[in-house]
Formats: C-alpha cells, structure tokens, sequence
C-alpha cells in the first residue's frame, strides 16, 4: 500500500471509474472490451448464447446474446462470470511430466513423443486394450469426432469412454431401447407449451436456471416435481411429489397401470406407432395404485391426480436429470417414461416430449460424434451396414472398426484395478472428485504404469495423480460448437488465447496422430476445427443426428441450428422435434413398449448407516469446481460444503445447525462439513453437494451400476452422520 | 462526476428513462416477461421517485444479480451492493425458501444521508436515488451501521465506502439496472413511487407492500411477497454468528477520550474540592491521553487526511458532533492544563468547561452507536457503560499521578467500576433474556466464542478498578489504572465484535405476512 493511498488522497478511483460500452452501456470502465466475440456458454447444457468481451488480449466480461433463441439474453450466475474462469491461478500452463515424485516442464514435441511411446510400449506387452482413454462432455464436436477416431482407429484400443457415462448414459440406452436411437425428441419450446410438465429427479432452479425462463412464459401450465427432496425446483410446482428415494419407477409404473386401466390411453398412436402393449399392460398389473402408494409414500388421491392430469393434457412434457440416471434402474426408468409418453401419444409434438435435459455443454457432441458408446452418427457396432458406411466415408477397411463397443467408465476403472488396463488418458474429467466410490478408483489410478492428465486446469485432484500433464485450451480459447439438449448445435469461439503453452484439445490430438504415424491417413490435409466439421457432415448425413445442410456461418447467423437439418434443408431458425411422423429409428419403425419392474434401492438403510444420502448441486457451482472454484463472486456465494438435514434427525443426533460433523459410509467419510438443518429434507434422508474436492462426497458413494448403461448410483448410499472430532 | 442526467433531469422533457424499441421488441417476444414490465415508462415528476420492485414469488435464488451487479460496478468479490437473504418455513415436504434480493432501497429519509458527517450522500432530486460520492466520503463507515439494511459497503482497499446508487448511470442512459436485466425470472423491476403518498400510508401504518420499516428512514422498495407464507418463516443460518470488525482504533479512541474525560472531571471536582495536590501533573498526563485518542481516532478512517471534514455535518451527524465537541474538549483541555500546571487563575471556570464538553463529547460517542440495525448497541446501556468507563478510569489516573486525595479518589473509582460491573452483567441478562435473533446472537457469542475475553474483561475490571484501589496502597495505583484499563479495552473490543447486525430480511419478518 502507498502512503497517498494510507492518508486517502489516493481511492483508487482510475479503477473503479465508469464508462460506456457502444453495446452494453454505462458500466465499469474496466469491463469495456476492445472487441465483442459471439460464442456458447461451456457451462450446462441449456446452450446460452453469449458474448465474450476481449480487452488487450485478456476477457474482461461477458454478456448474453439477446438474439439467441435459447436465452435471449440473460444467463445465470456461472455464465454471468464465464470469462473468470480464463485468467485463474490454477489453469495448466505447461506440460509437466512427472520425474521422481515431482512435475518437471517438458517441451510440448517431448511430451507427445513420451505419451505416444508409453502407450506404445503398453500396447506391446499387453495389448492394444490395455491403454483406456476417459474423456468428457467439454470438448467441442469437432474435437470429439478427432478424438474418436484416434482412439478407435490410431491408437487401436475400444477401451474409451467418457465421464458423460456418469451423467447421460442412463438417457442415451433408455432411448436407444425405446426408440432404436440416442436423440432427445422434444425442444426447449415444449416447455412453453405444455399444459402439463412433469420433472422427475430434476432441479431445474439450481440446475438449468435459465429454463426456469420458459416455465414462466406458461403460467396456465400445471407443473409437477417429483423430487424426495423439497428443491427449488419443487417449490415452484404446482404439484410437488415428495417420493422415497428410488420410487419413481413404481410411480411411474402406477400411473401407466391408472392409465391404462382407465381408458387414457392414444389407442390409435399406440396400434400405429408401437409395439409390446400387451406386455407392458401385463408387467404393470401388479403395479396398483395401493401398491405404488405404500412404496412411493404419496396418497392414492395424488396418483390418480397425477395420472388424470398427465393422460388428459393436451400436450404433456416429461423432463429428467440425474435423479432418474443416477440409478442401477436408471435406463428402466427411462424406458418407463417413454413407455407412459408412448401409450398417451405424448411424443413428436409441440409441448409433449419425453425429454432428458442434458448436463454437460456438450455431452451430446460426444453422444453423437465420439465413437465411444457407438459408432459416429448414432451408428451401432453390431451392425455391418452401418460399419461398412463408415469404412467407406473413411477409406479404411471395414475390418478395423470394431464390432463391439468396449470397456465403458466403470469396467474401465475395474480394469486398472485388475491391471487388464495398464495406460489411462484422461482427458477434460476430475474423477477423483467424480466418480463414486473413491479408495477403489485411487486404487484403481495408483495401480497404473501410466496415466496422462489431459485439462484445461493443473492442478486438480486427478491431474496431481498424473505421470503427465497435458495443459489444454478450454471455452473461450478455442473453435467449434456445441450441441445442447434440444440438439441445437451452436458455435463456441476463440475470444482469447491459452495460457502459457496450452493448446487446444484439437491440435493435441493431431499431434498425437503424428506421433502414431495416423495423423495423414485418418485426418488428410487436416489443420482446423473446420476439417473435422467437414468431415463429420459427411458422416452424419442421413442419420438421424444429421449436420449436412449446416456450415459455421448459418449456425452463428441463426444462433445455433437445431438437427436434424440434412443439406438442402429450408428454415433453419425453425423448432424441430424427432419422431413427429411417428416413424421411430427401429427396424419396423415402430416405437418399443418395454416392461419393466421396480426394485429397491441397493443398499438399504441399517442401524449402523440409518440415513439415505443424495448427492447434487448448487447453482454457484460447476462438477468439480475446477472451474468455478477459482471465480472469487461464486466462491464468495457458495465457499463450502455442507449437509443438509432435517430437524428431526438433528434433534435425534443432539447436533445443532452450524455443528462440524462427519458423513460415514462403509466406504468412507467426508470429514468436517457444516451441518444445515432444514425442512427441505425428508427426516432420514441428508444431502450433500458433490463439487468439493476438500469435502468429496465419493468419498461415500458406492460401486453400484446400471447393468445396462453402466451409469453409477450416486444417490442413495447408507450413511451416519457423527460430530467432527476435532 | 457529471452525468446527462443532471442536465435533463432539470430539463424534466419525461424522457428520462427510455427502453430502446429493439430491446422492447425483443423482451415482448421472449415469453412476455421482458424488461417492458420492469421499467417505468417515463421519468418521475414532481413530487415522484424511483424505486425497486422486488417480485418474491418470482425469484428462485438464482443469485444472478449479485453477480451482475459486481461485474457492472467493477467491486471486487467481498462487496456485494445487491444481496439474497433466504428464509425458510414450513415443515417437510410443505417447505417454502424464498429469497429476498437487496440492493439500496433509496429511502424517503435516508438513514446512511442524516448520519454522514462529511454530505457525501445526495437524494438525487430528479429521481429520488440515494447516491454516494466516493470522493466526498473520507471512510469513516459511520453509514455502513447506521443503514438499517446494510447497503453501504465499506471498500478497505480504496478507503471509502459504496452502495448501489440503482446504476444512475444506466437510468441516464435510458439502460435497465444491471440487476434488472439479469435476473433471468423477471423479478426486479423499477417503478415510480409518489413520495409523500408512500410516506404517509406509512405513518398510518397501512404500507400497500414494502420492506417493513426496520427504521424512521421510509424505505421505498415494494416487495410482492409469495401468495402464501407459512408462519414459521424464518432467515436461515440464523445460528451461524461471526464476531464483527473490531474497529481498533475506535477502541482505543473511545476509551482513551474517555478516559481524559473522566480524569479532567476528576481532577476539576478535586480543585473545586480544594484537594489540589499535583493537579498540574494528572492534568498534563491526561492531556496527552486526550491528544493519543484523538489521533488514533483517524486511523479508523479510510481517508485520514480528511479528517477535518468531519466536522461539516454536526447539525445532524452525531459523527460530526463527536468530533466537534471532542476537538473543543481537548483545546479547553489544553488552556485547563496550563492554568493548572502554572498556577494561574480561571481554572475552576475553566475546568468546568472542560468537563462539560468531555460529558458531551462521550454522549456524543455513544449517541453514535444507537442505531436500529444494530440492536446490542442500541440500548441505554451503551450511554451508561461510555460514562462509566470515564467515571471508573478517571480517577485512576488521578490516584495514579497521586493527585488530590489518596483516600477518596480510589473509593470514587472503586463505586464507578462497581457500577459497571453490575451493568455489565445486567446487560449480559437481558441479552440472553431478549426476544430478538439479534441480541440472543450477541448473548451467544459472548458465550460461545469470546467467552474467555468477556470473563478477562470481568476480572480485569473487579481486580483493577475494584479490588486494587479498595485494598492495595498507593504505590500501587499505576498497576490498578493498567488492569482496569486493560479490562476497558477488551469490554470495549467485545463492543463492537459481539454486535450481530440485523438480517436483511429481519424487519420484513417481523411483519410478516401483513406485507402482502
């Protein structure tokens, strides 16, 4: 400090001064960019259209895109602050490789040489699926279709998947099952024209504020929440469903059982457009309403209501997150949603649409490019056409793409921990704070020969973990776009450059290639973004995820195009829904009704562990806060972890609000939160937030999966709650 | 910092806030939430003014307006001018939490406006905003307590204080307010408010919505408040108290003039006593107290060069007052002092002005402290327990210089002392007796976190000011002046650490549903 500052003829005021932007107005002089960059936001997945304000080289602020379809303009408290998250001490600056315990700088060509040996030398002495590469839902499409192929095709192993199987999974096999393709059918509009919104296991206010917007545009909509927990979202139900944990399926199956035995069904759209009513009518028998209101603790009368208001709407919307996938029933629950839209003929129109609301920013690129969990273009390993077609686009012989798809997350973690997998890259993903049950994956990654830590920030939990640390560009620094969850793709842009030598994940993966000796047969002639857009045209045209008719110039003039727009295609700015002509993606077209049973949750309460714990989110906060930990506004809003709990179970425990305590599972504990006591949660039940590494909540969670998507249940783990020793 | 706005507000051509056609077009077109709604169509005329409009059954937490707001004023992350308080009620699963986003409620009589000693706050004429001149402001923080929502934020890297001023700047350009245009939900909006209509339903008592009055200051902001509130509605984390700023130098400043004060009172009732033994001396001695505390009352400001503007306001600021009167104790001191140690004439008439403006100045201090958003400070007690300390400290120093008489002056500082150690533990009582979340959250600190400094300060006070002087001889009076001192230092550091200011939302609880 000065000494004209100490005696106050110095306020700083140059700093504090005000002046007036030709586009945003009167605001602090210090946020007046030089120039304004159209871009996505890299946050969730709603897609908000925004603009990066770039001054001297570095982003001063952002503002929303009033033009954008998705936000027209505003953007919540992350978006709001999204150019922060550029500038922050914990970015990674420089590959770092890991020599004696600590991190020596290493030129870029040596880092790609050691990681491109290493696995090399792996894939000699074990075999070409002993290397695994965790990815994620933040890179842009055209870094994903790169990513896929190098994986799949240059470095030859199927053992790939992203952290979008810890998330989306559980949507992409429910509709692939129901209707023989991954693809959200409805649009963000549904929400406006519903005339009833059923959310299940979605905290939307927290979660994805800015379609809290479309909820507002219709107020004559009967909102209902199904949520064990009294959320945000749910207190701004019309309807608020308070079930036990994991009884959605039976409510679900209830409604189907009131509905069809009532009459409320699409006869018609049913005959038409599916097949298995029989079945399913047979399989929700039992499902009667006594039944389902002893194991969902909500009364007779409300289910009826339910069911009455849902099958006689005009145009209904079911939208979920991730208290359906979250679950080893997580893909049967799906399926049961889209079995309740398919018998009411809720699907393929305006406001009614079974709807899986998307994390990540771009968990759908990877869903529908990535060659992770199938083959580019919604392609199916299984099937030799669909290899074939993609051989040929390619020019590679249909022999080298696999018939089946590989190890997904879990089972790839599962063989670290076997040592059948003995490389791991990971890139843009934080799963020591991510993934459950921590002791066995830190097992899992200390069990490895070599783990390559590809992020846009060092250090993190994982990346400490890393023999090498691959410092990427992130949002903001580089090109390509996004698709959002009403599979509107939107172009994301370089406001800024990488600190230090981070380069973008594109241009590491060709390196890579380089170094595999691939980069001139798979990526010819590649050097931007551009290329690989192009390309993935190509490969998508006549799918369902169809791109042929986009370019980068009509996405950013439309703010964002919504596919399926095959070349040739008119309106671009018009709303699309999938299946309006009730043709499903199947062999016989038809939509599948496909029975399915409730069970309880894995693991039940016990005197030892007497509390249900669920794990979420705050709306200050990104997953692990590797971005938004270092935002000082959103920190200062939401610094630290916490439980919540309900006064009963505070009183029963003798523990006061603000008391220091411990949650206990069989796995493990997260020591010293604050405890907040609250009526929001059922007695019995806590919650914690997952994004503090300092307090990590998979530090608890346990190693139960959805046999079929193979996503895991994070909530629902037996717990007790203890007083910190201190 | 002259703006447009000035000029053609005096213009008063009805045009003062425009919403652009474009933005109006767009707005209408998303979901008919649109900013068309959320701004006034026009300036406000005579006898009008702005205000916020806050729809709680809108908001859903979402907190964008505290972000946007810091980004449009460049604050750093500590300093929010817009603020969410949450409150809960309801029991399982009947739970409602809904939020109340703040930023300056732009009062009729501004609380942060009376109080400042040096005019930096304005009631903007033409739109009735509250606005604060950061080069005018010279840090005193007095504001920061005396607004009884605790808008004004003290930036201690500049020095001087802030507050959202409803980003005039913006209004003068025909902008919505950061706050307005962010929240995604539509739920802030300006409107035009007719002031003395506004005023007098709230002297009768029948507001047609507002944030209840914590205070006289007439807050203008309208809340439209959810359709139901269950009865239990409370703020949460009511529980999680923190000590406050200790505000050193105004530790030390206030005892220490109290302690002069106390001492030239003692020492003028010895003269007039004809107990006149080194009266020179406890008078230079306690000139020099007088002269240390006034000089470390400016490191409490952010602008300490400044300080002389202190004084401009004393026809309404108890800050300017306590300067004025304190400046004049310490001249008078001054004159008392040489009359005393020279022997020269005058002294009892002297004197007498000294201990005059001394009891006025330490009124004057405590005066400060008494205000509504505060409440431990805002009892009797604070008046009592300033005089005391100058009643129980004064003649200590007395004693300690062996001034006058080395029977009585110990037993008149061991009667003082007495008396504040009973007030001590009458206000510690009622703390824990009140009603308020406040003043039980001040009784929990004391009793929780600073409970071994409050039972120092205890023995400190009954060792040095009772015990010493009734029983130990004269020789050791320095050691019984130290301790008692010591103990009035630590009393007055829990003063200010132990103080829980309300919760933004308390006095719109307090009224409950009768808001609507």
């Amino acid at each position: 400090m000065n000494v004209k500052r100490l005696l106050g003829l110095d306020t700083d005021a140059d700093r504090y001064a005000y002046g007036v932007d030709p586009v945003s107005g009167f605001v602090s002089a210090q946020k007046i960019p030089d120039r304004w960059v159209a871009t996505t936001c890299g946050y969730c997945s709603v897609g908000c259209g925004m603009f990066v304000g770039v001054k001297d080289g570095a982003a001063v602020s952002v503002r929303g895109n009033p033009d954008h379809p998705v936000n027209r303009g505003v953007l919540c408290p992350k978006g709001l602050s999204e150019h922060q998250t550029l500038n922050t001490d914990n970015r990674a600056r420089y590959p770092l490789f890991k020599r004696n315990g600590g991190f020596t700088r290493v030129g870029w060509d040596e880092a790609i040489v050691t990681m491109a040996s290493a696995f090399c030398d792996v894939q000699a002495r074990y075999g070409r699926d002993a290397v695994g590469v965790i990815s994620t839902g933040q890179l842009v499409t055209e870094e994903f279709y790169t990513l896929g192929k190098l994986v799949q095709l240059g470095l030859g192993t199927r053992n790939y998947d992203g952290n979008t199987t810890l998330c989306m999974s559980t949507a992409v096999a429910g509709y692939k099952r129901s209707f023989g393709s991954d693809g959200p059918p409805g649009a963000y509009e549904d929400l406006e024209r519903a005339d009833v919104i059923l959310l299940i296991g979605a905290n939307i206010a927290d979660n994805h504020p800015i379609l809290c917007r479309r909820l507002q545009a219709n107020p004559g909509t009967t909102l209902i929440v199904v949520d064990p927990r009294v959320t945000k979202t749910a207190m701004m139900a019309d309807l608020h469903l308070p079930i036990r944990p994991r009884a959605d399926l039976a409510l679900l199956n209830g409604l189907i059982h009131i509905v069809i035995e009532h009459d409320l069904i699409d006869r018609d759209y049913v005959e038409r457009h599916t097949t298995g009513f029989d079945a399913l009518c047979e399989s929700v028998r039992q499902y009667t309403p006594d039944r389902v209101a002893e194991i969902t603790g909500l009364s007779l009368e409300v289910i009826y209501r339910v069911a009455s208001l849902y099958a006689n709407a005009r145009a209904a919307f079911i939208g979920w997150t991730m208290g359906v996938n979250h679950s080893t029933k997580g893909t049967e629950t799906v399926n049961a949603i889209n079995n309740l839209a398919l018998i009411t003929g809720n699907i393929g129109r305006s406001g009614a649409a079974p709807f899986s609301i998307t994390g990540q920013c771009n968990a759908m690129g990877t869903r529908e490019a990535g060659f992770a969990s199938s083959l580019p273009g919604y392609r199916k390993f299984e099937c030799a056409e669909d290899r074939d077609a993609l051989a040929a686009i390619w020019k590679v012989p249909a022999e080298r793409l696999p018939a089946a798809r590989g190890l997904a997350y879990p089972d790839i973690i599962e063989a670290a921990l076997e040592r059948k997998i003995r490389a791991l890259w990971i890139i843009a993903t934080n799963p020591i704070v991510s993934f459950p049950n921590l002791g066995v994956l830190r097992q899992a990654l200390e069990g490895l020969e070599f783990l390559v830590v590809q992020d846009g920030f060092h250090p993190t939990p994982t990346s400490e973990l890393a023999d090498l640390v691959l410092p990427a560009a992130i949002w903001g620094e580089k090109e390509g776009t996004y698709t959002n969850s009403e599979r509107r793709v939107s172009k994301v842009n370089r406001a800024v450059d990488p600190p230090g030598e981070a380069r973008a994940d594109f241009d590491i993966f060709l390196d890579l290639a380089d170094a595999l000796a691939v980069r001139d047969e798979l990526f010819p002639g590649w050097s931007a973004p551009r290329d690989a857009f192009e390309e993935w045209k190509q490969v998508s045209a006549g799918r369902l995820c169809d791109y042929s008719g986009m370019t980068y110039e009509a996405i950013e003039a439309n703010g964002g195009i919504q596919w399926p727009y095959p070349a040739g295609a008119a309106e671009p700015a018009a709303t699309r829904r999938l299946y309006s002509d009730g043709n499903f993606q199947t062999d016989d077209g038809r939509a599948r009704l496909i029975p399915v049973a409730w069970e309880p949750f894995p693991e039940q309460p016990s005197d030892d562990f007497p509390l249900v714990l669920n794990t979420g989110r705050t709306v200050e906060h990104w997953h692990t806060r590797t971005k938004t930990g270092k935002v000082p506004i959103l920190e200062r809003l939401s610094p630290n972890a916490w439980v919540d709990m309900n006064p009963r179970d505070a009183r029963r425990l003798s523990l006061k609000p603000q008391d220091r305590v411990d949650v206990v599972s069989r796995r493990g504990r997260i020591k010293d939160v604050e405890l907040r006591v609250t009526e929001t949660m059922a007695p019995g039940q806590i919650f914690v937030p997952f994004h503090y590494a300092e307090a990590n909540a998979n530090g608890v969670t346990q190693s139960a999966f959805d046999p079929i998507s193979r996503e895991p249940n994070y909530k629902q783990s037996a717990v007790r709650v203890e007083r910190s020793m201190r | 910092m002259s703006l447009p706005l000035l000029k053609r507000a005096a213009d008063d051509d009805g045009d003062f806030v425009r919403v652009s056609p474009k933005t109006r077009a767009r707005s209408a077109a998303l979901c008919g939430t649109g900013l068309e709604g959320q701004m006034p169509p026009r300036a406000p005329g005579a006898g009008e003014q702005y205000r916020f409009h806050f729809d709680m059954g809108r908001c859903i937490g979402c907190k964008c307006c505290v972000v946007a707001c810091n980004e449009q004023n460049g604050n750093p992350a500590a300093i929010n001018w817009r603020r969410v308080g949450e409150i809960e009620g309801g029991w399982y699963p009947n739970t409602r939490r809904t939020y109340l986003s703040m930023g300056c409620n732009h009062c009729v009589d501004p609380t942060c406006l009376s109080g400042c000693p040096v005019d930096a706050y304005s009631k903007d004429p033409a739109t009735g905003i509250v606005r604060h001149s950061a080069e005018a402001c010279i840090g005193c923080q007095y504001c920061t307590w005396n607004c009884s929502y605790g808008v004004p934020q003290y930036n201690a890297e500049r020095g001087v204080v802030g507050k959202c001023d409803m980003c005039h700047g913006r209004l003068a350009l025909g902008q919505a307010p950061a706050c307005v245009s962010a929240c995604p939900e539509g739920a802030i909006a300006i409107e035009i408010v007719k002031t003395e209509e506004w005023r007098a339903a709230f002297v009768a008592g029948t507001p047609g919505g507002g944030v209840p009055q914590a205070d006289g200051s007439i807050s203008t902001t309208r809340v439209t408040l959810p359709k139901e509130l269950p009865p239990n509605a409370r703020p949460l984390y009511l529980s999680n108290v923190h000590p406050e700023e200790p505000h050193w130098p105004l530790v030390i400043m206030t005892v220490l003039t109290q302690l002069a004060v106390g001492a030239f009172t003692t020492i003028w009732l010895l003269q007039l006593l004809g107990l006149s033994t080194r009266l020179g001396s406890a008078a230079v001695t306690s000139l020099l107290v007088a002269a240390l505390a006034l000089n470390a009352s400016t490191l409490h400001l952010g602008r300490p060069i400044h300080a002389y503007r202190a004084l401009k306001m004393w026809r309404r600021s108890w800050v300017s007052r306590e300067v004025l009167l304190f400046t004049a104790f310490a001249a008078v001191a001054a004159v008392y002092a040489v009359i005393l140690w020279f022997g020269l004439p005058g002294g009892a008439v002297v004197g007498a002005l000294t201990a005059l403006f001394g009891v006025a100045g330490v009124t004057a201090s405590a005066c400060i402290y008494r205000v509504p958003s505060r409440p431990a400070w805002n009892t009797r007690y604070t008046l009592l327990q300033f005089n005391l300390t100058a009643g129980a400290l004064g003649p200590l120093l007395a004693a300690a210089v062996g001034a006058g008489d080395a029977r009585w002056v110990p037993l008149a500082a061991a009667v003082m002392a007495s008396a504040q150690l009973v007030l001590l533990a009458l206000r510690f009582f009622r703390l824990i007796a009140a009603g308020g979340i406040e003043l039980q959250g001040t009784a929990r600190l004391l009793a929780t976190t600073l409970k071994s400094r409050f039972i120092a300060r205890a023995l400190l006070l009954a060792l040095g000011g009772i015990a010493l002087p009734l029983v130990a001889p004269p020789s050791v009076a320095w050691l019984a002046l130290a301790l008692a001192l010591t103990g009035e230092i630590i009393g007055r550091y829990l003063f200010f650490v132990s103080v829980v200011p309300k919760h933004m939302a308390a006095p719109y609880l307090e009224l409950g549903s009768e808001a609507a």
